[in-house]
């Protein structure tokens, strides 16, 4: 096995949230115990519905946020919390794209001023040195170069997304986070969006960290997939082995839930009752058994723990 | 005769002269109890089209149509006061954020009696029955509780379920669904899809289903019209449009969902992206993106034609032989 460019051992994140001037703090467990291990020009595709604890481990593995505990390494080095200037360091390794173009982008800034800020903060290059790596940077997401003095709203949806790809991989970063980054899109310009995503892990062996929610775009792109329920992974392995055989009830319900053009390709739907519980106040045991088809008096009680099974992670009592 | 009959549907937005004309020498047949989706990219005029249908952009652009009837009512000439009647009783809409639609400043009980207080008249534990009845039906847990509740008291799937609520209180004939789950995670859209679907079979609704994802269509419509640039540009039966579509643009929106391109690398792309107000080009509106371009298409904008029982909108369609 390569060595990993991120790995992350027990990752957890507490929030604690006000209730009101009289009540006590609560703490929301937000992230729980994620481990994993991503190499070079690979892509981890991290799964699940909202509230999930998806957008806090990207802040966690961007150093946006100090995870409360486990560790994580970025490139060789473990992040050492509350060494900054490790934390300059590595943050240039990390890079994020996010959901939403409109709201990303500056709009008072010229888009190439901003995809030569990340240049301009971290590297020692001239400004004429750095314009020439921002118009390679526009023509590999397939801009015109001629149109780094334009201003973010004089293009499309489609092409704001890139313009934020380019930006994040300014720097050739190690590494990629992608939160969601084609759900605001068109079908037909998301094909063109996942295009160039690959296109550019093979360029550049970048690897992503690949948040979506839509299982038929994980499929297509990613190698490994981990899918979360309220802060806990609940199965996580390679992509074919899950899809061809999810055995976590709520990725069987997952994949079951996704629609499909193909008549062959469509699932008899499990019905699963209810929606994610509230993470101020989480079920006892495993968080699924409220609307799992299969809880019984153990589920709701005893946590599972994610166990090797049939070639990957899977946390429930009821497989194998 | 049919329950929703649109001929030759335009609105343009604009100044006189070099209006943009956002949806397009449209025609929709629909009868009860049929389920059609309408599919498009943003800006292709599906949600325009209904408005405009609905009455719903007075003096926000020019409509004009041959032909506007629902249930034997000229939409047209009818006067506002009778529109209200029909608004909200027999063609109800969804649309799609819940958060936004339902007012925040007044209790879900509130806004489902105002319906049934305003179109069937009921009034105090009548119309309060019904309302907790409705909210049973759309299986909404501890109903008469609810009543109470405020919109931000309710997950976004709990709120969709409010809108369709309030949208089936008069039993509609026609319920036009706008991107009723794009704003919903995937098991909770499972959800609001199923119970849609049964709603309709159950009442015999008519059902208009706009969205731009074409799975859902293909599960649940039995017709469809795909939508570029203002026009329809393919119709027909879905199993058969999307096994073997004849139009380029529905081929390569199928192509370019992740779930055709099982196991290869790249997805197809149609090149380029939606002409815009200023950008649209003389011939085939398609012509710049086509890749079965030819030069009728730059010159002369195609009507729609009947081919192996649908509908397509091009001058060259590919034949049901020419495998997706």
């Amino acid at each position: 096995m390569s060595k990993p460019v991120m790995q992350a051992e027990s990752l957890t994140r507490h929030y604690h949230v006000s209730q009101g001037v009289l009540k006590p703090a609560v703490t929301v467990k937000a992230l729980a115990d994620v481990s994993f291990r991503l190499e070079q020009g690979r892509t981890l595709a991290v799964v699940g519905e909202s509230g999930c604890g998806k957008s806090t481990l990207a802040r966690q593995l961007t150093l946006i946020e100090v995870p409360t505990e486990g560790r994580l390494q970025i490139g060789s080095e473990w992040v050492q919390p509350g060494d900054k200037a490790q934390y300059k360091r590595l943050r240039s390794q990390v890079q994020m794209v996010f959901q939403n173009p409109y709201a990303s982008l500056n709009p008072r800034q010229k888009i190439g001023d901003q995809i030569g800020e990340p240049l301009l903060l971290n590297t020692t290059l001239s400004a004429s040195e750095r314009m020439i790596k921002v118009m390679e940077s526009l023509e590999r997401v397939g801009l015109r170069p001629e149109h780094h003095n334009r201003y973010a709203h004089m293009f499309s949806g489609g092409q704001r997304q890139r313009i934020a790809i380019a930006r994040a991989m300014a720097l050739q970063p190690k590494i990629l986070v992608a939160d969601e980054p084609t759900s605001a899109l068109d079908v037909s310009i998301q094909a063109q969006v996942l295009n160039l995503f690959m296109d550019l892990q093979e360029q550049l062996k970048t690897a992503y960290v690949f948040v979506s929610h839509n299982l038929a775009v994980v499929e297509h792109i990613a190698n490994d997939v981990m899918v979360m329920y309220l802060g806990r992974v609940v199965e996580s392995g390679p992509k074919a082995t899950i899809f061809a055989n999810a055995l976590h009830p709520y990725t069987q319900a997952l994949l079951s839930a996704t629609p499909s053009i193909d008549p062959a390709h469509r699932q008899k739907k499990i019905k699963i009752q209810g929606e994610l519980p509230s993470p101020l106040d989480p079920p006892s045991g495993c968080a699924f058994h409220k609307r799992c088809p299969l809880a019984d008096a153990r589920c709701e009680s005893e946590l599972p723990v994610l166990r090797e099974l049939q070639g990957r992670q899977v946390a429930c009592h009821h497989t194998g | 005769m049919s329950l929703l009959d649109i001929q030759n549907l335009s609105v343009e937005f604009g100044a006189k002269g070099r209006g943009f004309r956002a949806v397009d020498t449209l025609d929709v047949q629909l009868d009860q109890g049929q389920v059609l989706g309408i599919v498009g990219e943003s800006g292709s005029g599906k949600s325009v089209s209904m408005m405009a249908m609905m009455g719903l952009l007075v003096g926000q652009g020019r409509i004009h149509a041959d032909k506007l009837f629902f249930d034997g009512k000229d939409l047209q000439i009818i006067s506002n006061r009778d529109r209200r009647k029909i608004l909200g009783k027999d063609m109800a809409m969804i649309f799609q954020d819940p958060m936004t639609s339902l007012n925040p400043s007044f209790t879900v009980g509130f806004q489902l009696i105002e319906v049934l207080k305003q179109h069937m008249g009921l009034r105090g534990s009548v119309a309060k029955a019904r309302a907790i009845e409705l909210l049973e039906m759309v299986e909404i847990p501890g109903a008469a509780s609810r009543l109470e509740s405020y919109p931000h008291q309710f997950s976004g799937g709990m709120a969709q379920r409010v809108m369709i609520a309030i949208a089936i209180a008069c039993n509609p004939k026609l319920l036009i669904a706008d991107e009723p789950t794009t704003a919903l995670d995937v098991t909770i859209q499972a959800q609001i899809m199923g119970l849609l679907v049964q709603l309709q079979k159950t009442h015999n609704m008519s059902l208009i289903l706009i969205t731009h994802d074409l799975a859902v269509v293909a599960e649940v419509a039995q017709r469809v019209a795909v939508m570029y640039a203002g026009q329809v540009v393919e119709q027909g039966d879905v199993s058969r449009m999307f096994s073997a579509p004849t139009h380029p643009y529905t081929r390569a929106l199928l192509q370019s969902v992740p779930e055709h391109s099982r196991g290869a690398s790249r997805l197809h792309t149609l090149p380029g992206i939606v002409p815009g107000q200023h950008d649209r080009p003389g011939g085939c509106l398609l012509s710049p993106r086509c890749p079965k371009v030819q030069d009728r298409c730059s010159n002369e904008r195609p009507g729609l034609y009947a081919q192996d029982g649908v509908q397509t909108r091009c001058f060259f369609p590919m034949s049901a032989q020419e495998v997706l």
